[in-house]
């Protein structure tokens, strides 16, 4: 079973993407968290007064809070030994040609620039903590469409942006969200207007360089009327030493009848902390979809939550969470349903391997009045080995009493039978092993679009590599 | 209890602990049983009482019991033989025919304990635990004490510093125990902490039933039940347990149980909670040894403004075991239930096959239920799976009873008895059946 480990988990990882450019930036802060840094990151960004007054609230609130004693191990964080912001252009650009040729040649070995050609709508490039590329299809942008890196859309959208700016996810919401709030910078910003369907999916693409580096985008998406929009986020990072910090706040407002989908495909290098949160308001009729893909980082505590807050919202999220050797994958979703007739599906898929440990942690809460909903959970966890480990902490709280409540949650390992039935017809047993490995995440990978879907199981199979001897 | 101690508060509760020991010396208690109190003592002493920011305690308030305005050690009055006792007991009593081994604790007293002569002949013990601590602290000593952590939480610390009452059961190695044992604990009147600590331990393929029942009338004013039960399997023995868990509604019940299992013993555990206030119960058990087999079930009840809150812990410690456990729950008017409960497999524990299930049904919109069922794997030849589900009654079984003619509180009652059946059909005693269904059939109104 072991010889694996000479090949070991996430082989190949170090070619494609655990390459790093020599630093190069226009700014960078000293290591560590103070006002003064966060005053000079609002100063660098020419902030109206509101939002650096946000944001050393924000680091006050951060300073009281404790930290989180449950889900993974986050003592070992040092935040004085973060650089909180570094700056690596002085502009944003709006054409590949303008990017610094370090970066653009980054990605292109990620190959942003041809998928945005092939099959998307739009494309953010974040580099450390700054959005270095922003574009969106000028078809979009003549129905209204906005997308734009989130220090721009403040700078030009003020009054939309201050709207719904830290509504969904206010800076006391927890410690990593009070940290995001107080030293955010990048991220998308995203309005879709009334009845307007984006078809082809916005991509994102996060990238840290710089060692010891802290990433904080914030991301905030209105979805109007009636509209539709679906969002991917990819992110990956180069193999360190010593250990980056990824803590993100991404808030979205589904208005009345409109439908999003977020999709994310989590493939830090494994000394990435990646903390998020991730929240999303649905109203009547909307439709909230998260796919949550988490195969890198070291620790990644990630829940991606709905809030139906009328009747006819519908909230989905599908999660897959594979670790390998090392890796913590506290994955899971909240569903919260504070309106009656509203319904909401989570299944999760979670991969242990080499000594990994992947879990479900999960909320479904029926509030008072919230009648008539609907919510089932399915969890299923495999594991690989004897060494690894699954958890699955799945919370319901429920204070109505017409509803239909369900969780399922399984546990299991290859089946010998299974192996044995494809191992007879000449396909080797690693094959094999991806093969059943594949089968058990189809459920979830059948909702990514196609190009993304491939990726998944090219990282699957990646991840798989020599995993069964 | 998220408020500070006043001082008057805490001086009354760091006398309870000396007293607890004299008591135990006037009882000739072995040292060891001593040096456990006392350090008992110690850790409450250190521990804070709990409150929102413990994960056990996030969804249960113990606030309102002021603990310091209790008193422990409540005497409760000798019985000579069956008629001296309470009359809900004399009454549980009625249908046997004597054939039976008893131990009835009251208020912090054992007021009977009665074996019986084939248990006698058979060599299994049975007594309040303080004989037992007097006449045959050899069978206690390792056990007592050795699975309820004291610092669990400072609940648990005080029960085993105060510790009074009490049964202990004893069945030697290969004995069939000839009859059931029943273990009844009654309070008096209001303002007592009663803190009972029994232990049963069966010997290698040894086999026994045990039925235990906390009774007492509803109340004006406060009374705590803070004990303690550990149950030990030998090597291929068998235990048919059931915990009954009737108080009236002035109580505050909490209630640490444990059970270790060894290699191909087998426990059959039903776990009932109709009764109390407040209920906080800590139900762990360990499958010690390979085959070892554990099946739970159990059902909470709850009315009016009750508060449940169970908390399970199935352990597989060794390869090839099994479990099996089913909590069911059904609430009314504004009564509220908190399952959480969690399958752990340890390292190594290879071919285990592990189940957990926590059914609820809300009879009321003013009910709720919270279910944290969790899973925590650590070997990976398993087969763990668990579900949970909460609804109401299901609207279209309504129609084909009401369809048949019966009216709506008929047909709700015909479900919510239905609902129950699963976890009634394990208790081993048709009498103790009886009165469950009759006491369901009393809370369904």
């Amino acid at each position: 079973m072991t010889t694996a480990s000479t090949t070991g988990i996430r082989e190949g990882y170090e070619e494609k993407y655990g390459f790093h450019d020599t630093e190069q930036h226009v700014f960078k802060s000293r290591r560590g968290l103070s006002r003064e840094i966060v005053q000079e990151i609002s100063e660098m960004k020419g902030e109206p007064l509101w939002m650096r007054d946000y944001r050393l609230k924000a680091l006050e609130i951060f300073e009281k809070k404790p930290m989180p004693t449950w889900g993974g191990n986050v003592q070992e964080i040092d935040f004085q030994n973060i650089y909180y912001y570094v700056k690596p252009t002085s502009e944003e650009a709006k054409s590949w040609e303008d990017v610094p040729a370090d970066m653009k040649r980054t990605f292109d070995r990620l190959g942003i620039p041809e998928a945005e050609q092939k099959f998307l709508a739009g494309v953010g490039a974040q580099y450390d903590s700054e959005v270095v590329y922003h574009k969106i299809k000028e078809s979009l942008e003549k129905q209204g469409v906005i997308f734009l890196s989130c220090d721009h859309a403040l700078k030009e959208h003020e009054e939309l942006f201050k709207q719904y700016f830290g509504t969904v996810i206010p800076s006391t919401d927890n410690k990593f969200a009070a940290l995001n709030s107080a030293v955010w910078s990048g991220g998308s910003f995203i309005y879709v207007p009334k009845g307007v369907h984006v078809d082809v999916p916005l991509q994102a693409y996060f990238r840290i360089n710089t060692k010891d580096m802290g990433q904080f985008e914030r991301t905030l998406i209105i979805v109007d009327e009636g509209a539709y929009v679906h969002y991917v986020e990819g992110c990956t990072a180069p193999t360190y030493s010593s250990d980056s910090l990824h803590s993100a706040v991404v808030e979205i407002i589904v208005k009345a009848g409109a439908r999003c989908r977020y999709t994310t495909i989590q493939n830090w290098s494994n000394n990435v902390y990646n903390l998020v949160t991730k929240r999303a308001v649905a109203y009547r009729d909307a439709t909230m979809e998260w796919v949550d893909g988490n195969l890198g980082s070291k620790l990644t505590m990630k829940y991606p939550s709905v809030y139906m807050m009328e009747p006819g919202a519908h909230g989905e999220i599908l999660s897959i969470a594979f670790a390998g050797k090392g890796q913590h994958q506290d994955a899971g979703g909240k569903v919260v349903h504070a309106a009656p007739h509203t319904t909401s599906k989570i299944i999760s898929k979670s991969i242990s391997k080499d000594g990994g440990r992947a879990g479900y942690r999960g909320l479904v809460k029926v509030a008072k009045g919230a009648t008539d909903c609907k919510s089932t959970v399915n969890c299923d966890a495999l594991l690989l080995d004897e060494q690894s480990r699954s958890d699955t902490y799945p919370y319901m709280e429920i204070e109505e009493d017409r509803v239909s409540i369900g969780h399922e949650a399984t546990v299991s390992k290859i089946g010998d039978e299974q192996l044995f039935y494809l191992q007879s017809r000449g396909i080797d047993k690693e094959e094999a092993a991806a093969m059943i490995v594949s089968g058990f995440i189809e459920p979830i990978v059948k909702e990514l679009p196609m190009e993304y879907a491939v990726e998944m199981n090219r990282l699957i199979q990646l991840q798989m590599e020599g995993s069964v001897g | 209890m998220t408020t500070e101690l006043t001082t008057d508060a805490q001086e009354t509760l760091a006398a309870w602990p000396a007293a607890a020991i004299e008591r135990g010396v006037r009882n000739g208690e072995p040292d060891w049983a001593l040096a456990q109190r006392r350090a008992a003592a110690e850790v409450a002493e250190r521990l804070p009482f709990p409150d929102r920011r413990l994960e056990l305690w996030r969804r249960t308030d113990f606030g309102s019991l002021s603990l310091a305005s209790l008193r422990p050690f409540a005497p409760g009055s000798r019985a000579r033989n069956l008629d001296d006792l309470p009359p809900a007991i004399i009454e549980r009593l009625a249908g046997g025919d004597g054939n039976l081994g008893l131990v009835v604790q009251r208020n912090s007293e054992v007021a009977l304990e009665q074996t019986h002569p084939k248990l006698e002949r058979q060599g299994v013990l049975l007594c309040s635990m303080e004989r037992a601590l007097r006449e045959h602290p050899e069978r206690l000593d390792g056990f007592l004490g050795s699975l309820v952590e004291v610092d669990h939480d400072r609940f648990t610390a005080l029960s085993c510093s105060i510790r009074a009452g009490g049964a202990f059961v004893y069945v030697p190695d290969g004995v069939d125990a000839a009859l059931p044992v029943r273990l009844f604990q009654w309070l008096d009147g209001v303002g007592a902490v009663v803190a009972p600590h029994t232990v049963i331990v069966l010997g290698r393929g040894a086999r026994a039933t045990v039925i235990e029942e906390q009774l007492s009338e509803t109340l004006e004013g406060t009374s705590f039940h803070a004990g303690a039960t550990e149950v030990f399997l030998g090597d291929e023995a068998k235990l048919v347990y059931a915990t009954l868990q009737d108080w009236g509604r002035n109580v505050f019940h909490y209630s640490n149980q444990r059970a270790h299992l060894g290699r191909d013993a087998e426990l059959q555990w039903v776990q009932i909670l109709l009764g109390g206030r407040m209920t906080k119960t800590n139900s762990y058990f360990g499958l010690g040894g390979s085959g070892a087999q554990a099946f739970v079930h159990g059902f909470m009840f709850g009315d009016g403004t009750q508060h449940f809150d169970l908390h399970t812990l199935q352990r597989h410690l060794k390869d090839h075991t099994t479990s099996d456990l089913l909590i069911k729950g059904a609430l009314k008017d504004r009564a509220r239930s908190v399952y959480q409960g969690l399958i752990q497999v340890s390292e190594g524990a290879q071919r285990t096959d592990a189940y957990q299930a926590n059914r609820n049904l809300l009879l009321s919109d003013r009910a709720r239920a919270d279910s944290i069922p969790g899973l925590e794997i650590l070997a990976n030849d398993v087969r763990c799976t668990h579900g949970a589900t909460i609804g109401q009654v299901d609207e279209e079984q309504m129609f084909y009873l009401m369809a048949r003619g019966l009216p709506r509180n008929q047909a709700q009652r015909l479900i919510v008895e239905g609902f129950f059946v699963p976890v009634l059909d394990r208790i081993p005693l048709e009498d103790v059946r009886e009165h469950l269904r009759h006491a369901i059939e009393k809370k369904i109104g």
